[in-house]
């Protein structure tokens, strides 16, 4: 058991104006490997959150410590040695890599910026060390080191996310925050790039935050998750426990609603009523408005995230219920059983 | 058959040139949900979009036959299609927010294009509030401009636009693909709402074939412009017969692990 | 480089004709017929001649062949707009990348400095700053291009602060790019092509500021050759003596398109959009 997790996040808040997109989170990464997956929808704070880690914007409160040391507080060279440590494969590979420069030079670029290209390689991406390091990257990403004189325009989808994958391997960090790595990809592209993590996390022994609202990918990756709804934690746990018995309203909701191509693995579905709001969440728990199972303390009252079983926490006053298994037929009536008008105004 | 579709096949250039996308064959009856599955760059967009009679605008040519109860499509005057489309062939698409221009307020959208099909302004004002009501949306929210509703909300406008309409075909091309999960489940369940309360027929297109499995009754699959498979969607997931149909089973991603 | 030419009509016209201008500027004292007319020669008795075989475009009011005036024209006014708009560019687009992509205080204050000069109509403010200068077209090149950066500086902030929000700026910064590297290779390529387009624009611009300049005595002199002040001094013969004004006017309109011409051009050539998907 580690003595001092790689990443430690500790009731983390960020503020877009008056918006408090991220309010209380607190996570924590093991050394590598290791695969911790923050699930959630629009509005969760989830994306966020990766850019916090990656002091992509400001935080309000809260600390983010890196092997036991703060990340808030850098500046300079100190902030430029997290960046190697830390590294983040954006969400739209399509617009993550500079559109007028070639891939090898995007890639020669990040190795030239820390010092990485060994002296006396030509200026361009094709020069000597700096040409063979960015070969070995392409390749190391399961991409044909030709690719290197194309721009990011003249490969597919699933290619320019594996280019960003292996930019970000460049600086050998030792997180990997991947933002919603595969949803704009193809099924058998999202098959190549979850193939491709599963063997740089061996390979590399990394450590990864996978950023997604997809449960089906989480499985194979990550053994912890944390669900995020309104910038707070809903609930945390093992993978594998969380997604076959969640202790969350919104987390059973989430996992009803994911489509099943196998008709074994169906189940009722629960519908939540309307959608998650913008702007300032409810008094009470940011959930209750469309939670099926809302009672009267939940309206008035902030659940605090708290351990409701060994290695579970959730936010919720009534996880324990929740984790030992609605009543038979309760799925059912959820269904059809939404709170409030169900020609709601709201959002 | 309510839509038929024989020797379907969209060009970009001469008829030498290979189609960007052929079907040899696709129906959908009344009362049932038909999915058209695919990567990018199968053609199952341009698929629709020759159905709406729309694929000239892009460029392309369209050979074959689209017939809506017996009645032929292709090769029909401007003005003819204009009538048929909205009215009894609707279609909603992957971005709602590009359904409606911004500087208009819904409502207003929505009974223009109502009145543009020959409704009077009062059975417009009341077809659209009862439609909205089908859709689980207050009639309020038709004032409000499409910045001011979510993607779920749009997506849900739309599809009651098709019903009041009476749109007796909804074509739907990637209509839940931008939005959250929770959100698509709704969505979905008012698609199999329409189908067995108004027995709409609806053609659904999709990459996620998980969305296919539990949405539609019978799936084509296609790939690079062709038809690769076609059948009752539990007897293609179950016993695909073609390569490319288990390789796409293979690749999707199952929460079991 | 040829296939690009044949592939771009537009550049390939717009490259040519500025080439035209180069040589012509270049060859001068070979082509034209009377070069002395080009300085301080001065013929009172053959003033105000129409076109004739001996004098191509007819003769000015004080006798001086316009063909070779017009010719020696190459060595001025275009080399004074491409000057003009060349330290406009030095001095403007620095300030309107850092004002975009660093935004805060620095930005407020490169804009209200430039809202200031934007806030005089310019040729007023040239005119201002060439009086307090001694009259020449050093004095002039420095009053216009006062007048014309911050023009370029509120074009390109906007581009740069909406390039400075793109995923792939924001993927520097992840990777602990330095800033400035991330202004210079991405934020300045990415901003600068309506600049391009603006810039080309602006050539024939200039060269009429700087003949109305010249013309109220505060740029070129006489005898200098500058088509704008030719343009100038012979206004007042227009309706007589049309080829005063039409043929050094005819000159400004053709160095102007052969200008924006290869701005377009060379935008799109910049564009690597336009290499074609494999």
């Amino acid at each position: 058991m580690p003595s001092e997790a790689l990443l430690a996040v500790r009731d983390l808040r960020v503020t877009y104006g008056a918006v408090r997109a991220v309010d209380g989170v607190s996570l924590q990464i093991d050394r590598g490997p290791f695969g911790l997956a923050l699930v959630g929808e629009s509005g969760s704070g989830k994306t966020t959150v990766g850019r916090a880690i990656l002091r992509l914007v400001p935080a309000a409160g809260g600390t983010i410590r890196f092997e036991g040391r703060d990340v808030l507080g850098l500046r300079g060279r100190p902030l430029r040695d997290y960046r190697r440590a830390a590294q983040m494969v954006f969400q739209d590979a399509d617009n993550s890599l500079d559109p007028r420069m070639r891939v090898g030079a995007t890639l020669a670029e990040v190795l030239k910026a820390h010092g990485l290209a060994p002296r006396g390689a030509g200026g361009g991406a094709g020069g000597g060390a700096v040409g063979d390091r960015v070969a070995a990257l392409l390749r190391e990403a399961a991409l044909d080191p030709e690719l290197a004189s194309r721009y990011p325009h003249q490969l597919s989808g699933g290619q320019r996310q594996r280019v960003a994958i292996a930019r970000a391997l460049a600086v050998s960090p030792r997180l990997l925050v991947l933002d919603e790595p595969t949803s704009a990809l193809d099924v058998t592209a999202q098959a190549r790039i979850l193939a491709l993590v599963r063997r740089l996390r061996s390979e590399r022994e990394l450590a990864y935050l996978l950023i997604t609202h997809n449960l089906a990918i989480i499985g194979e990756l990550c053994e912890q998750a944390a669900v995020l709804y309104l910038g707070r934690v809903a609930e945390t746990g093992p993978t594998a426990g969380l997604l076959a018995r969640p202790a969350h309203p919104y987390t059973l909701a989430l996992r009803s609603a994911v489509p099943e191509v196998d008709a074994a693995a169906r189940r009722s579905r629960i519908i939540l009523s309307g959608e998650a709001p913008h702007g300032a969440p409810p008094p009470g728990c940011p959930f209750h408005p469309r939670c099926p199972v809302a009672i009267d303390i939940c309206r008035v009252s902030v659940p605090a995230l708290r351990t409701v079983a060994p290695g579970r926490q959730a936010a919720c006053h009534r996880a324990e219920e929740v984790l030992a298994g609605l009543p038979a037929g309760t799925a059912a009536q959820l269904a059809d059983n939404r709170p409030g008008d169900p020609l709601s105004t709201e959002p | 058959m309510k839509l038929e579709l024989r020797d379907l096949q969209v060009r970009f250039g001469g008829p030498d040139t290979r189609p960007v996308a052929s079907v040899p064959e696709l129906t959908v009856d009344a009362g049932e949900i038909v999915g058209l599955a695919g990567e990018s760059g199968s053609g199952k967009s341009m698929t629709i979009l020759a159905v709406l009679g729309l694929a000239g605008t892009a460029g392309a040519t369209v050979t074959g036959s689209v017939k809506l109860d017996g009645q032929e499509l292709t090769g029909l005057s401007g003005a003819a299609l204009r009538a048929i489309r909205g009215r009894r062939i609707a279609a909603i698409f992957q971005s709602p927010s590009l359904a409606f221009n911004p500087v208009f307020r819904v409502g207003q959208i929505v009974s223009r294009t109502l009145r543009m099909h020959g409704l009077p302004a009062g059975q417009a004002r009341e077809r659209a509030d009862a439609a909205m009501r089908s859709v689980l949306l207050s009639p309020e929210l038709l004032r409000r401009y499409p910045s001011q509703l979510s993607g779920g909300q749009l997506q849900r406008v739309a599809i009651a636009l098709a019903l009041a309409l009476r749109a007796e075909v909804l074509l739907a091309d990637e209509p839940t693909s931008a939005l959250d999960v929770t959100v698509q489940a709704e969505v979905l369940e008012l698609l199999r709402e329409l189908r067995d309360s108004r027995g709409i027929a609806i053609l659904f297109v999709s990459h996620d074939l998980a969305v296919i499995a539990e949405l539609c009754d019978r799936v084509t699959i296609m790939r690079a412009g062709e038809v690769v498979e076609q059948g009752p969607t539990g007897q293609v997931i179950a016993a695909p017969r073609h390569d490319y149909t288990r390789e796409l089973l293979a690749a999707v991603p199952r929460i079991g692990g | 480089m040829i296939r690009l030419l044949r592939a771009n009509p537009l550049i390939a016209v717009g490259a040519a004709i500025s080439l035209l201008i180069l040589l012509v500027a270049l060859a001068a004292p070979l082509i034209a017929p009377y070069p002395a007319d080009a300085g301080s020669a001065t013929h009172p008795e053959i003033a105000l001649q129409a076109p004739s075989l001996q004098h191509l475009f007819g003769t000015d009011q004080v006798g001086r062949d316009v063909f070779s005036r017009v010719i020696y024209g190459t060595r001025v006014s275009p080399f004074v707009a491409v000057l003009v708009l060349l330290i406009a560019c030095a001095v403007g687009i620095p300030l309107g990348v850092i004002a975009g992509y660093f935004g805060g205080i620095g930005d407020e204050v490169i804009m209200r400095i430039t809202d200031v000069f934007l806030a005089f109509p310019s040729l007023l403010l040239a005119l201002a700053f060439a009086a307090v200068l001694p009259p020449s077209l050093t004095s002039l090149t420095i009053a216009i291009a006062i007048t014309w950066w911050p023009w370029y500086t509120r074009l390109i902030r906007g581009q740069a602060a909406s390039v400075a929000g793109r995923p792939y700026v924001e993927a520097c910064r992840a990777l602990g790019i330095p800033s400035w590297r991330i202004l210079l290779r991405h934020v300045l390529p990415n901003s600068v092509t309506p600049l391009i387009v603006q810039v080309s624009l602006d050539f024939g611009g200039v060269i009429l500021t700087a003949s109305a300049l010249s013309f109220l005595g505060l740029g070129a002199q006489d005898p200098t050759p500058d088509w704008g002040l030719m343009v100038a001094e012979g206004q007042n013969y227009f309706t007589t003596q049309w080829w005063l004004v039409t043929f050094p006017g005819l000159a400004i309109l053709l160095a102007a398109m052969a200008f924006t011409l290869l701005g377009d051009g060379l935008r799109d050539v910049l564009d690597p959009r336009r290499v074609p998907l494999r």
